[in-house]
């Protein structure tokens, strides 16, 4: 099901936290919307579920105005950031819960209600535990519980609160895969909602970026990350070299130092950013910046070093490949190979 | 930093450094058990020992006559209804409090409180001048034959009032920790309100629920204060056990005064250990 958001606007007292969002989400996506706490994310998604309602602006379920309809009649699947799993019942009657509460009319028979939670925790792999209660399980056997317990009423939209948020780091990282999986096997709309870039880079086809209620880019993740599309996503999203420089006709310069690089639609104080990877690393002469290697980390593939710009007291940290080994001391040149320069705010 | 200390080499160090000398701690402790025979194992003992002063068919004789069977029957009426208005109440209060945020929460919580706060005597006062000969209502409900003031209604009115509080106070602590999103669930899940609370939110207080009952039950039983201004003490038809303890011992029937007492003692006793079974449910990291 296709999802229109038009000019959404929610305040909370007198914080916006979202201010005029539009977005559209095509039908079988699976979106990240991606931003630091307070960012207006998790409020989204709540409007779209039916749980906040929105002072002002749109939204559409496949055309058709879902504000109109409660959170229980827009059949949408919600999982909670900490499960909300109901504590009260087996891990079976959770995931059966939205097939017992359904209208007489079109309510399911016990035997197809068992048929159906079964399936459902086949799908999720944990059949094992229905019956335990939620206090018994481990966080990602929760999440897990509370995804088949969603899709149990064969929603046809699929919003999750920061999924991963509570677990540790290798149940993450199996989880994300796994919702990957499972999204290509079901295929119902999904967007979630996390804080984490990896991971909205990882899991999402698309990704929506978010700071202070305002939507900053909507890309693939290859987008936002190759091609930010303003200061706040080129510092969110990986880490950056950030450099204050001045735009004068054309040129660009750090201190007094003549940078050779495009100035783009930059004018006045600005803000130059290079992926740590993209800085590239020569001889004495080779780059427009020079600086003198302060330590260095090996680490895989990469070398991290820790390098003192001359003239300026900054330290950058940029990751340059083995096969030139650096060690403390050296002198060296540094060139931005790809870079974005934006204006100071 | 945190990390526990290793107890063993420094026991010995700690029990003369942090504590009190033994004899100091003695006296405490005896003190401590002193002060609690005295008010309180002692007047328990003295109850009972009293009811039973004349023996087990002079007790049992004391308290089938028919003013002890009324003032029974009458309090059972009472506690039974000021619970059950309680309980309705109660719970639709709690759960607005700590289920939704609106404008005069603060208000209400402290209005909730208002019956604690004040003097049982002035509670009962209130509903004299409200429902009283002379009071705002008097003469409308004299002219319709409606009776209210020394009447079971009154005191019901009168023990509703005082023991309000019981059941929202065990609540909404309980209600507000839990927080909303299972009832988020519910209601995304297709649930309506009703289905809702009732499969979600209840079994989840219920112990709660049976803990305030348990507390309104035993105040509603011993009020005395209110239900004394609004009873007007009719003998076999609006006295309470509690009321029933006053006259009879007034009259220096003693034995028969102890006897009506050892029973409300009695649910004393009851509601106590109910109360420590219940606490157990009610603690979390037992449940």
């Amino acid at each position: 099901m296709a999802i229109e958001v038009k000019n959404i606007v929610k305040k909370f007292g007198s914080f916006a936290a979202l201010d005029g969002v539009d977005l559209k989400v095509a039908d079988g996506e699976l979106l990240a919307l991606l931003g630091p706490s307070g960012s207006g994310k998790t409020t989204l998604l709540r409007i779209i579920a039916g749980l906040d309602w929105p002072d002002a602006g749109e939204v559409k379920f496949d055309g058709q105005d879902a504000l109109a309809r409660g959170a229980g009649e827009r059949n949408v699947g919600f999982v909670f950031q900490h499960y909300a799993l109901f504590r009260h019942m087996s891990v079976f009657e959770n995931v059966a819960f939205g097939l017992r509460v359904q209208p007489r009319k079109i309510r399911k028979t016990e035997a197809q209600i068992r048929a159906r939670v079964k399936e459902l925790l086949d799908l999720v792999q944990l059949d094992w535990l229905a019956e335990r209660y939620p206090s018994q399980l481990s966080g990602g056997q929760r999440q897990r519980i509370a995804l088949a317990r969603a899709l149990a009423i064969e929603p046809r939209i699929l919003l999750l609160d920061e999924p991963f948020g509570a677990l540790d780091a290798k149940v993450r990282k199996e989880l994300r895969q796994w919702l990957r999986t499972l999204h290509e096997e079901i295929h119902v709309t999904s967007i979630f909602v996390t804080h984490d870039q990896e991971e909205a880079l990882e899991v999402a086809n698309r990704v929506v970026v978010m700071d202070k209620g305002k939507i900053e880019q909507i890309g693939t993740p290859g987008d936002v990350y190759d091609n930010p599309a303003s200061a706040f996503v080129h510092g969110f999203i990986g880490e950056s070299i950030v450099l204050p420089v001045d735009v004068q006709g054309g040129q660009v310069k750090l201190g007094h130092k003549l940078l050779n690089v495009e100035a783009g639609n930059a004018v006045g104080p600005s803000n130059l950013f290079v992926r740590r990877h993209d800085m590239q690393i020569g001889a004495v002469g080779e780059g427009s910046l020079e600086g003198t290697v302060r330590r260095v980390r090996t680490f895989g593939p990469i070398q991290r070093a820790d390098i003192a710009l001359s003239g300026n007291d900054t330290l950058v940290e940029i990751d340059a490949p083995r096969d030139r080994p650096l060690t403390a001391g050296d002198a060296v040149s540094l060139q931005p190979r790809r870079y974005r320069i934006f204006a100071a705010s | 930093m945190s990390a526990p200390l290793p107890l063993s080499p420094l026991r010995s160090a700690s029990s003369s450094t942090l504590t009190e000398p033994r004899w100091i701690r003695g006296t405490i402790i005896a003190l401590a058990v002193l002060f609690l025979i005295l008010l309180i194992v002692l007047p328990l003992v003295l109850v009972f020992s009293q009811a039973f002063s004349r023996g087990f068919a002079a007790y049992l004789r004391a308290l089938v006559e028919p003013e002890a069977q009324a003032a029974i029957r009458l309090t059972i009426l009472v506690a039974g209804i000021s619970v059950g208005l309680n309980l309705v109440f109660g719970l639709i209060a709690a759960w607005a409090i700590a289920k939704f945020d609106f404008p005069g929460k603060t208000m209400l919580i402290s209005l909730v409180d208002l019956p604690f706060s004040v003097s049982p005597v002035i509670s009962g006062l209130v509903f004299v001048l409200l429902f009283g000969g002379q009071g705002y209502f008097g003469p409308w409900l004299q002219s319709h034959d409606i009776q209210i003031l020394f009447a079971t209604p009154g005191i019901v009115l009168a023990t509703t009032f005082v023991t309000f509080p019981f059941v929202v106070r065990a609540l909404i602590p309980l209600m507000q920790e839990q927080g909303t999103s299972e009832e988020e669930a519910a209601i995304s899940l297709g649930a309506s309100g009703l289905a809702t609370f009732f499969r979600v939110t209840l079994p989840n207080i219920k112990w709660g629920v049976l803990y305030g009952v348990l507390l309104c039950n035993a105040r509603a039983m011993g009020e005395f204060g209110a239900v004394a201004v609004v009873s007007g003490h009719i003998r076999g038809e609006t006295n309470t056990m509690p009321l029933l303890v006053e006259i009879l011992y007034n009259e220096y029937q003693f034995m028969a005064a102890f006897a009506v007492a050892s029973l409300l003692a009695l649910l004393a006793l009851i509601t106590l250990a109910a109360k420590a079974i219940l606490e157990r449910h009610l603690d979390p990291n037992i449940d």
